[in-house]
């Protein structure tokens, strides 16, 4: 019984940790996304500025 | 008094249009008869297990062809911009919610209407022993769900995806009260006795009595802004 | 400057997590009859307090911005919620395999994993609607009254133990029993994983509300452009 709990225990952490660490990624992946979003924009106003 | 007035104009014309053209009765009428007709071909049609299932399947056919009217509520207004003439009229957002609401709950008790004789024949069980019962809790049963759709009818009302947005949102925060109509029915058509059960009749009202009037206080915020 | 406090704090809720982890892992005994699976409650139970309140939070925020029609209050309100549905699969996954163990089976339909699973829908019905919307005032608007309506469901999660006789166990913490029902030890531990949880989700929300005040500035920038 002790190392069948164990096991369970241990998805049971891994699990949480593979969640939180998963969202973490998506709002870094955000992030990166809305900063090239920024640069496009940034680069298609000042073209027409430019022109 | 005017409210009521508003809000019964509104039924009325709802329900005028749709008996004009029968376009969404037919279709969900159509649609409850088939699902019948399939789910008498998933499992035994005269066995015992129907009984047990028979709340079940009857209230999964109403929400999936009453999915079919409340989706039409507040869209049928789309088209010639009717749905900014009706916010722009003087009737209060709430009282179109609730006229509304009222034609889709009297047109889905049609569908049931329909679906509970359909259903005695197809799977050979008398569904009227405890009549009076099982009539309260189809009127319970189809206000709570015509409250919770036509208010997400007004919300899903402008999005491309308004079909498949439509039942996504409606049935999980119906779960509650589809899961007692369910529980309910099953136990008056199986002639069990209903005090056993009253938990599940209190729930029920208690959805009604909630949702209506968290919909009726919040409809404003997203008809008109 | 303030990234800086963002970023110390994150620091901080990590470190204590890990002091937490520290804790419950080594210093801590075994509990009588389950052994060390029990320790899970130590994540459970805090990623469903934390859910929980990120979800209140949605809900006052979603108020606020039907009242006052500043979307900052818009802003808050899709962080906390899209905060809370990842802590509500962690609550949902360490429930699950808790089950497994404890009970034999991943899931049953109780009623406070029915309206857990119930209030989970709802919240990811939230965030689909807010997809599905392009225009900034009607997808702040609807939003803030699903939020509203989706809250009841939370509440309802929340006391389905004191309602219904359920197969999830009951209540145990002291401010809901009046003491007793658990070991002072294991309590602590478990207040502690929540203070630190609750950090980590303040540092994931205001990073996520500057995320979405970008992104509006983003749209509005696009308009801008596309306008001339």
């Amino acid at each position: 019984m002790d190392s069948r709990n164990f096991t369970y225990m241990f998805y049971g952490f891994a699990a949480a940790w593979v969640i939180l660490s998963l969202y973490v990624l998506t709002l870094v992946g955000r992030e990166k996304k809305i900063n090239k979003q920024l640069e496009g924009l940034r680069r298609m106003l000042d073209d027409k500025g430019g022109k | 008094m005017r409210f009521l007035q508003q809000t019964y104009t509104i039924a009325a014309k709802d329900l005028r249009s749709e008996f004009r053209t029968k376009e969404s009765l037919n279709a969900a009428a159509s649609f409850a008869l088939v699902i019948l007709l399939l789910f008498s071909f998933a499992v035994d049609p005269t066995g015992p297990m129907v009984r047990e299932m028979s709340g079940g399947l009857l209230w999964i056919v109403f929400s999936f062809a009453g999915a079919l009217i409340l989706n039409r509520a507040f869209a049928r207004e789309l088209p010639n911009d009717c749905l900014d003439a009706l916010i722009s009229s003087p009737i209060s957002p709430a009282a179109l919610y609730l006229g509304k609401a009222i034609a889709s709950f009297l047109l889905v008790l049609l569908i049931e209407v329909l679906c509970y004789p359909a259903f005695g024949l197809f799977y050979d069980i008398n569904w009227t022993n405890n009549l009076p019962y099982l009539i309260l809790v189809s009127l319970l049963g189809t206000w709570s769900m015509s409250v919770v759709g036509t208010m997400f009818s007004a919300l899903t009302v402008n999005l491309r995806l308004r079909e498949l947005m439509l039942p996504m949102l409606v049935y999980p925060t119906m779960i509650p009260a589809l899961m007692a109509a369910m529980k309910l029915t099953t136990v008056l058509i199986s002639g069990e006795p209903l005090s056993d059960n009253m938990i599940w009749l209190k729930l029920l009202i208690g959805f009604g009595i909630i949702f209506t009037a968290l919909a009726v206080a919040l409809v404003e915020y997203i008809l008109v802004g | 400057m303030r990234d800086k406090i963002l970023y110390i704090l994150g620091l901080l809720s990590a470190a204590w997590l890990t002091v937490n982890l520290y804790q419950m892992l080594l210093v801590l005994p075994d509990e009588l009859r389950q052994g060390h699976i029990y320790r899970i409650i130590y994540f459970h139970v805090p990623a469903w307090f934390t859910c929980f309140s990120a979800f209140f939070v949605g809900a006052i925020a979603s108020i606020l911005f039907l009242v006052k029609k500043d979307y900052k209050y818009d802003t808050c309100a899709v962080a906390a919620i899209e905060v809370g549905v990842a802590f509500t699969c962690i609550g949902m996954v360490t429930g699950s395999i808790w089950a497994r163990n404890q009970w034999g089976i991943w899931w049953t339909w109780d009623p406070r994993l029915t309206w857990a699973a119930i209030t989970t829908l709802v919240y990811f019905g939230y965030l689909t609607l807010r997809q599905s919307i392009d225009d900034p005032a009607a997808r702040a608007r609807n939003s803030a009254v699903l939020a509203i309506f989706s809250f009841t469901s939370v509440a309802i999660t929340y006391k389905a133990i004191d309602w219904w006789r359920t197969q999830h166990p009951g209540a145990v913490l002291d401010f809901r029993t009046g003491g007793g029902q658990i070991d002072a030890d294991y309590q602590s531990v478990l207040y502690q994983n929540w203070g630190a949880l609750m950090l980590l989700a303040a540092v994931l929300v205001v990073i996520r509300m500057r995320q979405e005040s970008a992104i509006r500035a983003i749209e509005g920038l696009r308009r801008h452009a596309h306008a001339r």
